[in-house]
């Protein structure tokens, strides 16, 4: 059993009731639909030779039994497969929002630099590769209510004889047999063609997005798209050899079905009637044989994002105890000579561009977790804390101050569970960036676009700087605070930072270039290469 | 036109299966009847069997052409609306290119499948009837019949569906560009320990998506059980119809009287004549979600800049710049309005404080921010509405990086530069360090985040980038931000000096820089 299977299980779980309703009315429509078929072949044929015999055979020919249930079968047929429909769809779906999410976890409590994925690709992993086992899970009933027409035809097949049952029953085993075989030689291929063409379609249109300007500014746009013109392209050919597939596949089951009825014809040893039963039998036993090969289509088709999903359900299927906190009384960082920082002390880290500052502050905050021996916390190397631990010490607002998609407040309310607007508020006037926010016409409700790409550059690093305030951790990790900002803006900056930190106690490292925010720490960490 | 080939392919498969009805009807009409008829009417079954196998290949891979035909006709529409816009003004990237890719293929089932399996479905049913008609015109009647009410219920249905249909797109759209944007920025969610939360809200969105497709099934399904019940009752009619008719024991008189062969010929044609509508209901998805997405792309493509002439600017010389009262206007949010004169052939520093528009208006020079009112004048003409695309040099805010290697970076500034060009810029950039002190050197492998490169070495690539395309124009945003002090002066004393009597616009903070231009403008 694997990974992800035990993760659908106890996702599944709930809704256990729903799919047996499902299968149970799929198992009614794909019997009813054969019985319909041959019960009236075998209905007109018993009418025909008793109309022809004479008004007495007609007088005991009962008609009234077959004509009644040809119409029940009819809307059984017809309230089964909306039964199946509906229900299988409702727990498939369900259960598929629920997946996406409990990956989703699976991916954000995945050790940091376990996968390189971009954003693109993994987006497409939880809407693409679980879109397949949604249909997976709504075709499960079908498969089973298939197996269970084609047995009923074969029932009845037996009142013409067991030569033509052995025949029908080997016809379609040999057809399944080789659908099964040519679905996984003909479709996976093309398959994984389509879904690689788009992520990668997917991945150079996010690229270039981000690089409109430069687009734009070089005169890149036709090279550009002649190139996505291409890439398109190879889409197109995989998209038409995967049709190509999977029309061939059902192609099989209908040259079968063909033979299938020929066979029974010719081997009947039963009356008229009873030939017509089962030829009509066979028909409805090649219907249900196309909807099983179709699923043994998709089937070959999701077993390569199900490999992926697995990896993914794997990476983190082991809990582990939560790790032991620092509580970070004194950190030790590189330097000739070593700096120590006590709590609540306030350090600057300058340095020529390049030289690992960013990387030294990312460390220590969890946000990467590079070995460096050389920092210590609380006298301990950085192998005792691992990153989780290090993140409930340290707020870091990062250089590129990144953002969510979403509003001001969102992004705040990243930083603590249960902000107040009114603390949101403060953290914004120490930030300088409160007025400009009221000046917004949404406020705090303002939508700040694709990564914050709605604000300035300077604004997006003030906002960022409010988040890591508001986190209320034990120490401030500033990385570039002022970049970007006007020069009353940054002083204005500094003076209020300081009030800040004098008020809540919290420590500072903060990496900068500008002499301008020096004055926020008392000592300064030259870091030299 | 592959489309009404693979139409025609379809209603030849309503041939194949009137080929395999009157297979049936001739194998088991007279058992009497001598061995050659016989076979002859076995091996047609088996051949209309084969016949049906091959005509519906050839109408999926016909289908699936003219699907690719009519994506190709769209597709550089929709890349013209996503890299038309400066990245400030998006709302979800992640749902912009669900558009341009997603949405395409969403049309693929509509013009594959949907298309030519409608115009079938007018026909092959008229054709089964025909057939029919031929062995028992009342039983054709029956047939034509139970369409009408079917006809009826699937019209109620199918119009609530659409417009279902249209809003659950609308909401996979938001979906997708929601999972894209919050993966994205996993390292400031998990930095402060926001996981629960954000999956929480992840959640909520996901079971609401989930939900509201129930809701869009409920009412597919629906028109298919509608479909599915009138298919059965037919099937039902004609099998009783022709059953009483044979014994005789009709209640009511009829000109016709049927024997086994004709009936059986009708009875296997019954379900025939449901068929290519049952085939079209199940393409109906296909349907729905094409439409919806066909009229998305039309959206978009509406709200898209005309059409970008690509190099169709050319400046002859280094040009003088007037802003005329212009007014950028995103929306939410308004900037302006701002006048202001860039002379030609000289270095101009812009300052003002954050927020006031700086970037934007470098933006609107490229066309690339949606400028509301007022006018932008290049040497007296007006600006065209693609900007001066390919016509400057040009370093953003943010340095966008395309996988690759350090040269090809550097080299997309100016595609037909030699390598000894790129590696001079890049040395007069400031980057001879990170050329030296790594493997690879100018062959660096770069990936679109950047990894491994520090804020300041970004901002020489796109320094570089200028210095290579040497522009009579150059806009430059904050080029030495990231950088320390001493090397911003060294870095500024470079770009001034290689873009001497090139008109030079750059935006700076700091005052040491301004003052190294030959005129200031301060944006308030």
């Amino acid at each position: 059993m694997t990974a992800l299977d035990r993760l659908l299980g106890r996702i599944a779980a709930p809704y256990r009731a729903t799919r047996l309703a499902a299968t149970l009315c799929a198992a009614a429509t794909a019997v009813s639909g054969t019985l319909l078929l041959g019960l009236a072949g075998w209905f007109i044929a018993g009418a025909a030779i008793a109309g022809v015999a004479g008004i007495a055979a007609v007088q005991g020919f009962n008609y009234l039994l077959p004509s009644a249930g040809i119409r029940l079968l009819a809307i059984l047929r017809t309230l089964g497969r909306y039964g199946e429909r509906l229900l299988g769809h409702r727990a498939a779906l369900l259960v598929l929002a629920d997946l996406r999410v409990a990956l989703f976890e699976q991916l954000v409590r995945r050790p940091l630099g376990a996968g390189e994925r971009t954003s693109g690709e993994a987006a497409a992993l939880l809407i693409q590769d679980v879109q397949a086992i949604e249909d997976r899970f709504v075709r499960a009933p079908a498969q089973a209510a298939a197996l269970c027409g084609i047995g009923a035809a074969l029932l009845l097949t037996l009142l013409a004889g067991t030569a033509a049952t052995i025949a029908l029953a080997a016809i379609l085993a040999a057809t399944a047999a080789a659908a099964w075989t040519a679905a996984r030689r003909w479709l996976p291929g093309p398959a994984a063609d389509v879904q690689r063409q788009i992520a990668e379609l997917k991945h150079e249109l996010v690229e270039y997005a981000a690089a409109s300007p430069e687009i734009a500014a070089y005169g890149l746009t036709a090279s550009i798209n002649a190139g996505l013109a291409e890439q398109a392209a190879r889409l197109d050919a995989a998209r038409l050899a995967f049709a190509r597939g999977e029309a061939r596949l059902a192609a099989l089951g209908l040259a079968a079905s063909g033979i299938a009825m020929a066979a029974v014809i010719a081997l009947s040893h039963g009356s008229l009637p009873i030939t017509l039963l089962a030829v009509l039998a066979a028909a409805g036993a090649s219907e249900a044989l196309g909807a099983l090969i179709r699923s043994f289509g998709r089937d070959a088709v999701i077993a390569a994002g199900l490999a992926r999903l697995e990896q993914l359900a794997q990476a983190n299927d082991r809990k582990q105890a939560a790790p032991a906190r620092p509580a970070g009384e004194r950190l030790t960082l590189p330097g000739t000579p070593q700096v120590t920082l006590a709590a609540g002390e306030r350090l600057a880290i300058t340095g020529r561009s390049g030289i690992g500052k960013t990387r030294l502050v990312e460390t220590l905050a969890g946000w990467r977790d590079t070995p460096d021996p050389a920092l210590l916390i609380d006298g301990q190397p950085l192998d005792a804390w691992p990153p989780e631990a290090r993140r409930s010490l340290f707020a870091l607002s990062p250089q590129n101050a990144a953002m969510i998609g979403g509003t001001i407040a969102d992004n705040l309310r990243l930083a603590r569970p249960g902000l107040a607007g009114e603390a949101l508020w403060r953290a914004l006037e120490a930030a300088c960036l409160a007025e400009e926010v009221r000046a917004m016409p949404d406020g705090l409700s303002t939508w700040i676009g694709d990564s914050g790409a709605r604000l300035s550059g300077g604004q997006r690093k003030r906002l960022s700087i409010a988040r890591a305030l508001l986190a209320g951790r034990r120490w401030l990790l500033l990385d570039e605070p002022s970049e970007g900002l006007d020069p009353e803006t940054e002083a204005e900056l500094c003076r209020r930072l300081a009030l800040w930190l004098d008020a809540e106690g919290c420590g500072l490292i903060l990496v900068t270039h500008r002499p301008a925010m020096l004055p926020l720490a008392a000592t300064q960490l030259q870091m030299e290469g | 036109m592959s489309g009404t080939r693979a139409s025609l392919l379809w209603v030849a498969d309503g041939a194949g299966a009137i080929g395999i009805a009157l297979a049936l009807a001739l194998a088991v009409s007279d058992p009497a009847a001598n061995r050659g008829f016989y076979v002859s009417a076995l091996i047609l079954l088996v051949a209309s069997g084969a016949l049906r196998a091959w005509v519906q290949t050839a109408a999926a891979t016909t289908g699936s052409r003219s699907a690719a035909a009519a994506k190709a006709a769209r597709r550089p529409i929709v890349l013209a609306a996503l890299l038309g816009v400066a990245p400030g003004s998006r709302r979800l990237l992640g749902e912009q290119v669900a558009d341009a890719t997603d949405r395409l293929e969403d049309m693929d089932g509509y013009h594959a499948r949907f298309r030519p399996l409608r115009t079938a479905a007018v026909a092959t049913p008229l054709l089964v009837a025909a057939a029919a008609a031929f062995a028992s015109p009342i039983g054709a009647g029956i047939l034509l019949a139970t369409l009408l009410p079917f006809a009826i219920g699937m019209a109620l249905a199918g119009s609530t569906a659409g417009r279902a249909a249209a809003a659950q797109l609308e909401v996979l759209s938001r979906l997708s560009g929601l999972f894209i944007d919050r993966v994205r920025a996993l390292p400031v969610i998990v930095g402060f320990g926001a996981e629960d939360r954000i999956t929480r809200q992840l959640a909520e969105t996901t079971r609401e998506v989930a939900l509201r497709t129930i809701a869009v099934l409920r009412v597919a399904f629906l028109s298919g059980a509608i479909l599915e019940f009138f298919a059965a009752l037919s099937v039902a009619l004609v099998a009783v119809y022709c059953g009483f008719n044979l014994l005789g024991l009709l209640p009511f008189p009829v000109p016709e009287r049927l024997d086994l062969a004709r009936a059986l010929f009708v009875l296997v044609l019954a379900p025939e004549f449901y068929l290519p509508m049952r085939r079209l209901a199940a393409a109906y998805h296909d349907k729905q979600v094409g439409e919806a997405a066909i009229e998305r792309l039309d959206a978009l493509a509406a709200t898209a800049e005309p059409e970008r002439a690509a190099d169709a600017v050319m400046l002859a010389r280094p040009p003088a710049i007037r802003f005329e009262a212009v007014v950028i206007d995103y929306g939410e949010r308004r900037i302006g309005p701002f006048t202001l004169d860039i002379a030609a052939g000289r270095a101009t520093a812009l300052s003002g404080a954050t927020g006031t528009g700086k970037s934007s208006l470098l933006h609107a020079l490229l066309g690339l921010a949606p400028v509301a009112e007022g006018r932008i004048w290049i040497d007296g003409q007006p600006l065209a509405a693609g900007g001066l695309g390919g016509a400057v040099s040009w370093a953003g805010q943010a340095i966008a990086l395309v996988p690759g290697t350090l040269a090809g970076n550097i080299g997309i500034a100016r595609p037909d530069a030699d390598r000894a060009a790129i590696a001079e810029a890049a040395e007069r950039a400031g980057l001879g360090p990170l050329i030296a002190a790594r493997d690879g050197g100018l062959d660096l492998p770069i990936d679109a985040t950047g990894s491994g490169l520090s804020g300041g070495e970004r901002r020489r690539i796109g320094i570089a980038r200028a210095l290579l395309r040497d522009a009579p124009l150059w806009l430059l945003d904050e080029p030495t931000a990231d950088l320390d002090e001493a090397s911003a002066a060294t870095l500024t004393e470079a770009v001034l000096q290689a873009g001497r009597g090139r008109t030079l616009l750059f935006v700076t903070h700091s005052a040491a820089a301004a003052a190294r231009a030959d005129a200031r403008e301060v944006l308030a």
